[in-house]
């Protein structure tokens, strides 16, 4: 029943292994490296197929609790930080995304999580899986764009703006529709699509900070607020944080109808 | 008026209108929502936008058009909204009817407003990005905004007996205008015991209605009915707790969602718009 949970530190020793030889070769070739991307593809590749296992054992998208949610979202940091290396080939933003993404997976091997396959009836709707993989996957983007922003801010001659802003739209895109496809399925369980709770309170902050720097975004390439554009970037991925699991330790989330995945 | 002069009494008219709407929060209590039921909330809405187009098509150079368009106010009305945010996320001012954030919400309504009156096409046609996007979340803030007094969420508790009596939130009663009865209640567990399934069969208006967790019953365009609990009273009588949704503007929410979704996608495939193009 639970194989998929039971390989999880083997599989994750071979993502963790895979992922950062990618990202040393890539960190130490000057060229893009072929071989740094093929390493870095089969880590992920890796990932999804414990993803995949572990879907299958638990007989329900694994999407419901924190360590599920956090194994999303080391997949995703994973594939933002091989495309933003394929494409503007920073050498080391793929050091960042494996360190970030081994983080949330050392988390996961000390907290493993293992629950009972149940998947509550408020989640079993057509809205469970685009929702939380959308998020996620936004999650990734901005996070991201968020080493991006606080290496510029250590080393500012870094000329990372143009990835930023990129990985920005993306991020904010995908935030956008998981927030909206979170409020259509909110109308359909609860009847309002909007009920300001504390978690959708943060979505909200976290959307309207992301908003911000997305606006500021056209003076940044004109080379002006850049300071002010990073330090939103980062005040928005802190929001973030709140939105995703920060928001369970406040005494709102009592009441709160966002509680299925406090684990 | 210099640039510098119209920040400063931006600056000011900010601040002002912050204190104003915080002291009359605490004097006068909430803003009084359910005033402005239909018709009183279209007639509001539509004077207040012949006012913006006024303001737009005959005062665009204007120091308050200017203030209104400037990107100034896109940064202070998405502030605004981060700021709503974190206040109802850290439970500081749990109301979304205080006055701060109504007269918050209502500036960034105005702003959007005439953000579309002005950016919806530029020398090149029509500019389809911009125009979804801002439209979508102008139609889902003014169906939040302008709907909510039209809003009514009532609750009732069904028996095998017939009722047409429901309750508001806050506990007044209303008659329906039809009966509700209980047919058969189900529901199903894990081998863990876990519920994994509720559903409900109820009779209306001579119609067999199942009812269950995300699939609730459209009654009308604008009324929906939901399953909220169901269980046994201690007399061994079986009942459930229905929620009836009575939200009219529901489909320009949804329009504006939408909407916005294509937005987003827009904005993905897209991407950034290109140096020369923003520099211009």
């Amino acid at each position: 029943m639970m194989a998929g949970w039971n390989i999880f530190p083997w599989m994750a020793a071979v993502v963790v292994l895979l992922s950062a030889s990618g990202a040393i070769i890539a960190l130490l070739r000057k060229e893009r490296s072929l071989m740094a991307i093929l390493l870095a593809a089969m880590g992920i590749a890796t990932m999804a197929t414990f993803i995949t296992m572990l879907w299958l054992s638990l007989e329900r998208p694994p999407l419901r609790t924190m360590g599920e949610t956090r194994l999303w979202y080391s997949f995703f940091l994973l594939i933002s930080g091989l495309i933003t290396y394929i494409r503007w080939h920073y050498r080391w933003v793929m050091t960042f995304s494996t360190m970030l993404a081994t983080v949330f997976i050392i988390i996961n091997l000390a907290k493993p999580e293992i629950h009972d396959q149940t998947l509550m009836p408020a989640l079993q709707s057509i809205w469970f899986v685009p929702h939380v993989s959308i998020y996620m996957f936004s999650y990734a983007l901005l996070g991201c764009a968020t080493l991006l922003a606080i290496a510029t801010l250590v080393r500012p001659k870094l000329d990372v703006d143009n990835a930023i802003e990129r990985l920005l739209y993306g991020g904010i895109a995908f935030l956008t529709i998981g927030m909206l496809t979170g409020a259509l399925w909110a109308k359909d369980a609860w009847g309002a699509y909007w009920s300001w709770d504390a978690k959708e309170a943060w979505a909200v902050a976290t959307w309207s900070l992301y908003l911000i720097a997305l606006h500021i975004a056209p003076s940044v390439m004109a080379h002006r607020r850049k300071r002010l554009f990073y330090v939103v970037i980062i005040v928005g991925f802190l929001a973030l944080q709140m939105c995703w699991y920060g928001v369970n330790y406040l005494p709102s989330a009592a009441e709160s109808v966002h509680t299925y995945n406090r684990d | 008026m210099s640039v510098k002069r119209v920040g400063d009494i931006g600056i000011l008219a900010v601040v002002a209108t912050a204190a104003i709407t915080l002291i009359l929060d605490g004097w006068v209590g909430a803003f009084p929502v359910e005033l402005f039921r239909f018709p009183l909330n279209i007639l509001t809405m539509a004077l207040w936008l012949m006012l913006l187009v006024y303001l737009y098509r005959n005062h665009k150079s204007s120091s308050l058009a200017r203030a209104l368009l400037s990107p100034e106010a896109t940064y202070l009305s998405l502030f605004i909204l981060a700021t709503i945010g974190i206040a109802l996320g850290l439970e500081l001012r749990p109301s979304t009817t205080a006055w701060p954030v109504v007269v918050g919400l209502l500036f960034i309504l105005s702003h959007t407003t005439l953000v579309i009156m002005r950016g919806w096409r530029d020398s090149r046609g029509i500019r389809w990005r911009f125009s979804i996007t801002h439209i979508g979340l102008w139609l889902a803030l003014s169906a939040g905004f302008w709907g909510a007094p039209d809003r009514e969420q009532l609750r009732m508790a069904i028996t095998t007996e017939p009722t047409n009596e429901a309750y508001t939130m806050e506990g007044a009663l209303r008659v329906l205008p039809y009966d509700v009865t209980l047919l058969e209640s189900r529901i199903e567990h894990s081998p863990q015991g876990t519920p994994t399934h509720y559903e409900a069969t109820i009779a209306l208006e001579g119609k067999t209605v199942s009812l269950s967790v995300n699939h609730p019953y459209n009654r009308t365009m604008a009324q929906k009915i939901y399953l909220v609990n169901f269980g046994t009273t201690t007399s061994g009588e079986r009942y459930a707790v229905v929620e009836i949704v009575d939200e009219p503007w529901q489909w320009i929410t949804a329009s504006g969602v939408v909407m916005l979704i294509v937005g987003a996608v827009l904005l993905f495939a897209r991407g950034p718009r290109k140096r020369g193009v923003q520099q211009k």
